[in-house]
């Protein structure tokens, strides 16, 4: 075991967090200090920098997730497992930022906190809801292979859900769309100063989630590393 | 081929044997409709036949848990896995079997409950297609059969499994209700999405492709141990 | 039946299984020859359900290698499924169809001839009790029903735990012709080795092979 022989070269996660904070703190001054004032909606359609860039990120975590979780289901390798568990565990903090930042845009632009006519907010919803049976059935089971492989099962078929959530929800709500699209088939739909500070506060908040992911698996390798030794422990005793 | 149908023959006789599922079916659609009757205003009813139509798919869905959490009962109960799992078969073709005799026990219950509903909800008033809704019926059955064999599956072998099961299916209920209500009760006149019907029958086809590829293929990581 | 004489039916190294952070069986080297019997003793929890069980291809194994039938496990557990048949501590059949139905479901997965069901029947002297259930028939009798259900197919390998339990002598007997018209390989856990006093008993302690 090389407990302590860790060279001094910053690892992974300190070059994460440092470049995070760093980007972070360009964002909130680009978010509140450079970028114009939206013309229909005013000071507060701010609050888009922060909204969008998240729901993003919790995306990329759970494609990242699932993308381990097939890993897992090939290789068999337990650390697969962490490395889909982990992004499905963040992708719910970020997804219920999401929730509540836009449902704090909701009550600014539309008088309500809750739309049922906006598919993207409602699409959230299914998934915040996948997520919670994600987390039940993973406790429900007891740690060991088929803990990983029930989770990777069902982390795959949330890969079928989202875009049929996506799909359906807007499919029942035709004609009813309030939310504001930001992306069309004809690119970004604003202007040039505006997707700059979007690109930069979208960057930021994933390479959060990158350190987050970092120094959670990190903790969670220290965690297995305890139980071996303790186990090992057990043994000679 | 052969072992999917030994297996469904199998599935079809136990519950012919046992009648453990189709009557409790039965009788909990029979008091899930009376339940929404009352809920939605007793003699004089509120919100009228489109409340009703969207609250079917609700008892629907309900219903159809019955069923999934009695998936595999015997071979877990009587220890009968270690049996079927060391045949030479495809493990998907248990799956499928299983799947196919979900269906066939919602369809015989549905075929029952339908023309209840259309007594109790439909008598006046403008009733939705009763095409487009048999076709959507079918449809959404057969998604509900699909995915749910295999989530059956993850359950069946976990403690509190009754529990989990309804909380494992229902954010994927979410979607197919969602469209399965816009399309039946669009067709009630007068009529808000015509041309929508075609699409929205689409996406449950849609929706049965892909929880039957997933299904497919992750039924074999579900049994084995 | 293919030429086995190279290939040992069975072949462990090293295998281990784990339950959780229980180690079941914890690095078992072994094998089996064609047409040799292994006979596996050992206190409870000793690890012999589980090796059958591995064996029969139901569980995974965590570590090491197996092949049964020259097929290696886990990854090609299907192509060694047709070599092995396994009767374990329940019957494996449903209580609700009767014996000869339960026969034919597994008849038709393992693809045999129909009329096998019914030799297989008369065989272990059930041939007046096909059209009953198993709950309908002592022990003795579900697991002659057992016996039968596992030679159907004629398997090159049978997996065997505890076969005499529940025996009466006319059930033994029956046990006996069987395994002695059987030209494979077979291994038995038992608490009664020397009832089978032809092959070559091993013994595990702790998921290990003893001595």
């Amino acid at each position: 075991m090389e407990i302590g022989s860790r060279s001094a070269r910053p690892d992974r996660a300190t070059v994460a967090a440092t470049a995070a904070a760093a980007l972070m703190a360009l964002a909130l001054a680009m978010i509140f200090f450079y970028v114009p004032t939206d013309a229909d909606q005013g000071y507060s359609q701010r609050i888009f920098y922060f909204h969008v860039p998240i729901a993003v990120t919790t995306y990329c975590l759970f494609a990242w997730g699932a993308v381990n979780a097939a890993r897992y289901l090939w290789k068999r390798d337990e650390s697969l497992d962490l490395k889909s568990y982990v992004p499905m565990h963040l992708g719910v903090i970020f997804g219920s930022l999401t929730l509540v930042t836009g449902s704090i845009w909701a009550n600014i632009s539309w008088n309500t906190w809750w739309f049922w006519g906006d598919t993207q907010l409602t699409t959230f919803l299914i998934i915040f809801l996948f997520n919670c049976a994600y987390f039940m059935l993973r406790f429900s089971v007891e740690a060991g292979e088929r803990r990983s492989t029930y989770s990777a099962v069902y982390a795959l078929l949330g890969v079928g859900l989202i875009p049929l959530s996506v799909l359906g929800v807007r499919f029942a709500q035709q004609n009813e769309l309030i939310h504001p699209i930001t992306f069309n088939s004809s690119g970004a739909n604003m202007d040039g100063s505006m997707f700059l500070t979007f690109l930069v506060a979208l960057a930021a908040m994933l390479l959060l989630a990158v350190t987050m992911y970092l120094v959670e698996m990190r903790g969670k390798r220290i965690d297995e590393r305890v139980r071996q030794i303790r186990q090992l422990a057990e043994g000679r005793a | 081929m052969r072992a999917y149908r030994a297996l469904l023959r199998k599935d079809l006789l136990l519950e012919l044997r046992g009648r453990e599922l189709v009557p409790a079916m039965l009788a909990f659609a029979l008091g899930a409709l009376l339940l929404v009757r009352f809920g939605l205003g007793g003699a004089t009813q509120a919100g009228g036949t489109r409340a009703a139509t969207g609250l079917l798919w609700v008892v629907v869905v309900f219903t159809s848990m019955l069923a999934l959490v009695r998936s595999f009962a015997q071979e877990r109960e009587h220890g009968i896995w270690d049996g079927i799992l060391s045949a030479p078969i495809d493990r998907a073709a248990i799956w499928a079997a299983r799947s196919t005799a979900t269906l066939a026990f919602l369809i015989v219950t549905q075929a029952i409950a339908l023309p209840l509903f259309w007594l109790f909800f439909l008598q006046d008033g403008n009733p939705p297609s009763l095409g487009v809704l048999v076709a959507a019926l079918l449809l959404a059955d057969l998604g509900v059969a699909m995915l749910g064999s295999l989530l059956a599956g993850l359950a069946s072998q976990v403690h509190a499994r009754e529990v989990l099961l309804p909380v494992l299916f229902l954010p994927f209920a979410v979607p197919l209700v969602t469209v399965a209500v816009r399309v039946s009760v669009g067709t009630i006149s007068p009529q808000t999405g015509g041309s929508a019907t075609l699409e929205g029958l689409g996406f449950l086809a849609l929706y049965d492709t892909i929880f039957g590829l997933l299904g497919w293929a992750l039924f074999e990581y579900v049994v084995e141990d | 039946m293919c030429s086995a004489e190279a290939v040992p039916v069975v072949a462990c190294r090293q295998l281990v299984r784990r339950f959780g952070e229980r180690r079941a069986l914890d690095g078992v080297d072994l094998d089996v020859a064609a047409g040799e019997t292994l006979v596996l003793t050992g206190g409870n929890g000793a690890g012999k359900t589980t090796l059958l069980r591995v064996l029969a291809t139901v569980l995974r194994p965590h570590g090491g290698a197996v092949s049964v039938a020259g097929h290696d496990l886990p990854r090609h557990a299907r192509a060694a499924r047709p070599s092995i048949g396994y009767v374990g501590h329940e019957p494996l059949v449903y209580p609700s169809l009767t014996a000869l139905e339960n026969l034919q479901l597994y008849g038709e997965l393992h693809a045999v001839q129909p009329g096998r069901c019914h030799e297989a029947l008369a065989m272990v002297g059930l041939e007046r009790r096909g059209n009953d259930r198993p709950a309908d028939l002592s022990r003795g009798m579900r697991q002659r029903l057992a016996l039968a259900r596992a030679w159907l197919h004629r398997p090159a390998l049978l997996l065997l735990d505890e076969p005499t339990a529940g025996l009466d002598a006319d059930g033994r007997e029956v046990l006996r012709a069987m395994l002695d018209q059987h030209a494979g390989a077979a291994v038995v856990a038992t608490h009664e080795p020397d009832w089978f006093a032809g092959g070559r008993e091993l013994r595990l302690t702790l998921g290990r092979v003893a001595g």
